[in-house]
């Protein structure tokens, strides 16, 4: 399941042992090719990591936070430190592994 | 629109329309992006001496002719800059840069060589406010100000559109006949740009010959993108991709031809080395 972010609101991902983000918007490319794998990996790694989606131009502020400068943007947040981030599209095991290395 | 192919050729001079003429004629589909006007290469060549059964033939004459030929052979060119490709493993997808996505089974890289090196500091910066598409980023540059560094006249269309939505834009283009632009956020310069550095997590510096602006995004437009950036697994060496002589790369399903390969830059060199990538992608293709 993935928790859509509105308001710029960050608390829940945050407050999560392992937070994902996807940045995304309604109108890139590749972010809509993204969110199929996006949607698969949150199953695939339930109870492992939380999925958060968050549409850059809902949450500017967001977006500003994490400097958000491209888009899809993922990042990953350990106890609400941000441990890593991967700018552009990404095959699917390409991403699983990258969370699986944050994973408990 | 047409978004998927089993081939994808990437460049419109003599290697990608040669490949792409091939792969048609051995029964594949195509998408072949690049100008619709071919390379600038050929039609900027004064004469071309050595190309056979065409002795002396000007480049425009010959630009004609490949144009022609596609016409002939039902090609259209998808008018649109690839910026990056990923393998997702038995595919290709690309990235253009109209933030369309496009989908292929196997790849013909024939972008020609550009000379021109990466800036200090873009390649680090790159996705984290160094950007080679306004379409896909300026929406999060709304409002602030950015930098564009532009190798063609072709960009100003993208210059005016940062504009409309950044507040600033300082325009560095690299080329003769600089323009002007009516929107009055534009501001065109002749300064020669360095190096960029990260400032903040929300801006960066774009150091030139003659100062330094502080910008949320440089955009860096060229009219090639090197390949170790386009497909960053590619082994690349000294600016060209290594290919075997089936023009085969080190990455499965993608093959390179023409000047992105290496000297010599001739234009029947480039040509062959087409033919030869087509029959090779079609030989992949049939053995999958």
């Amino acid at each position: 399941m993935i928790n859509k972010i509105e308001n710029s609101d960050l608390t829940a991902a945050k407050a999560a042992n392992l937070a994902i983000i996807d940045f995304s918007a309604q109108w890139c490319g590749p972010c809509k090719m993204l969110a199929p794998i996006f949607d698969e990996l949150s199953e695939e790694l339930e109870g492992k990591a939380e999925f958060f989606g968050a549409d850059v131009d809902q949450n500017p502020d967001a977006a500003r936070e994490f400097g958000v400068m491209s888009i899809p943007n993922i990042v990953l947040l350990k106890n609400g430190e941000l441990v890593n981030r991967q700018v552009g599209f990404v095959p699917k095991e390409i991403l699983k592994t990258m969370i699986e290395e944050f994973t408990d | 629109m047409m978004n998927k192919a089993d081939i994808a050729v990437i460049g419109t001079g003599p290697a990608g329309v040669s490949a792409a003429i091939t792969a048609v004629q051995r029964g594949k589909s195509v998408l072949l992006f690049g100008s619709a006007q071919l390379s600038a290469k050929i039609s900027r060549a004064e004469k071309i001496s050595n190309y056979p059964g065409l002795p002396d033939v000007p480049g425009t004459e010959l630009a004609a002719a490949f144009k022609k030929h596609l016409r002939s052979a039902e090609i259209n060119i998808t008018e649109d800059k690839i910026t990056n490709i990923y393998d997702m493993g038995g595919k290709f997808a690309l990235q253009g840069a109209s933030s369309e996505m496009y989908e292929a089974a196997a790849l013909i890289i024939a972008v020609g060589v550009v000379p021109s090196k990466p800036y200090p500091g873009e390649k680090e910066l790159l996705g984290m406010g160094v950007s080679y598409c306004a379409t896909c980023d300026a929406m999060l540059h709304k409002g602030r100000a950015v930098a564009v560094i532009a190798d063609s006249p072709d960009e100003e269309n993208e210059v005016k559109f940062l504009a409309e939505v950044c507040e600033r834009v300082w325009y560095f283009p690299l080329y003769k006949d600089k323009p002007s632009f009516a929107a009055e956020n534009i501001k065109v310069l002749d300064d020669i740009p360095t190096q960029i550095r990260q400032k903040s997590l929300s801006e960066r510096t774009l150091v030139t010959n003659k100062g330094e602006y502080d910008v949320s995004c440089v955009f860096i437009l060229r009219r090639a993108i090197a390949a170790d950036t386009l497909l960053p697994q590619l082994k690349t060496d000294n600016g060209h991709i290594t290919v075997n002589r089936f023009m085969k790369t080190n990455v499965k399903g993608c093959f390179a031809c023409g000047d992105i390969t290496g000297r010599p830059y001739q234009y029947i060199k480039a040509a062959g080395e087409g033919n030869i990538a087509a029959l090779s992608a079609v030989e992949f293709l049939d053995a999958k």
